[in-house]
């Protein structure tokens, strides 16, 4: 009976460790901004995304050259002359989410989730504070969330011909489901 | 008379330029992947190992046909994604990534993994984890 009772509790004990993490690597992230000039709008299937829910570390790692644009044109000009994919391939964001204890991942429902940390992009990095939603379901956690970004933050110049034209601040939406890393 | 034919030219040459920019330069299409010719043909290992070595391995940005036995085939919305795995890390399964045109959807429920397939798409870089292959499609003999 003891070694019955010992064993269902190990069993449990690694199903709650097992849940603590949760990653994709399918996540879905797009940037939109409306100027003048041109609207500009771009989609990546490929984010990385994983989240403690012990300690609430929050990452996500996204590939620059994933981002799908509906013009070759500008999906050129955004990896070769904006964010220099080549010599920048990578955007990370790492942070903490500061209100974890409001956040129930052993119960399905949504909740506001708040995110402090530091974004790298274009060789520079800045901290910053992201506002989002989790919900929590059987399957998993949809991460939620959109937030302004200026691209000069980052270092990314605009060319002079085209200033004022192109918008100064891109909205960064964010949509990732994590699933349980087994 | 002969000043309004130049005018003429002049016009209708200024139109077929605006329009060959309009055409073939704004709005030129995405290249399409699935008929380009690989610029590097090798295994899905060895992609792998020259990303692991350094992040800007010659397979960057490049057109790749890579062969392997997929570990699993992953669903997600409307993508499917063939994966080659080498190593476990803390995202769980680290290799490469190959996401298939969704033409090409319905053959890769038909994969084994036990068979070696190849894959030819754009390698978009290494995340850290793993090689993304995009665009991919099925290649037969």
């Amino acid at each position: 009976m003891k070694k019955i009772i010992f064993f269902t509790f190990i069993l449990l004990a690694a199903q709650v460790v097992s849940a603590q993490r949760y990653m994709t690597k399918t996540g879905k992230v797009s940037f939109y901004s409306d100027a003048p000039l041109e609207k500009i709008e771009a989609v990546n299937h490929q984010v990385n995304c994983a989240i403690d829910t012990h300690s609430g570390f929050f990452v996500v790692k996204i590939l620059m050259r994933s981002f799908v644009f509906e013009k070759a044109l500008m999906q050129e000009h955004f990896n070769e002359e904006y964010v220099e994919s080549d010599k920048y391939p990578n955007a990370f964001f790492k942070g903490k989410i500061t209100n974890l204890k409001e956040i129930d991942f052993s119960r399905p429902g949504t909740y506001p989730a708040v995110i402090e940390g530091e974004m790298a992009l274009h060789g520079k990095t800045n901290k910053m504070i992201a506002k989002g939603t989790f919900t929590v379901s059987k399957e998993g956690v949809r991460v939620q969330g959109k937030f302004p970004l200026k691209i000069a933050d980052y270092g990314i110049s605009v060319p002079g011909a085209v200033t004022g034209k192109i918008a100064e601040v891109m909205q960064i939406r964010t949509d990732l489901f994590l699933k349980p890393l087994k | 008379m002969k000043a309004l034919k130049i005018g003429l030219i002049i016009v209708v040459l200024g139109l077929l330029s605006a329009a060959y920019v309009w055409f073939f330069v704004y709005n030129k299409p995405h290249r399409d992947f699935e008929k380009a010719r690989p610029d590097v043909v090798e295994s899905a290992r060895q992609c792998y190992r020259n990303f692991k070595k350094s992040a800007k391995a010659p397979e960057s940005g490049k057109v790749v046909e890579l062969s392997g036995v997929p570990k699993t085939i992953e669903h997600s919305d409307s993508l499917v994604t063939v994966v080659f795995a080498f190593q476990q890390g803390m995202f769980g399964d680290e290799g490469v990534r190959c996401t298939l045109l969704p033409k090409y959807n319905r053959e890769a429920g038909r994969l084994s993994l036990h068979d070696t397939v190849r894959i030819k798409g754009f390698c978009s870089g290494y995340n850290g984890t793993d090689v993304i292959l995009e665009e991919g499609s099925l290649v037969h003999n």
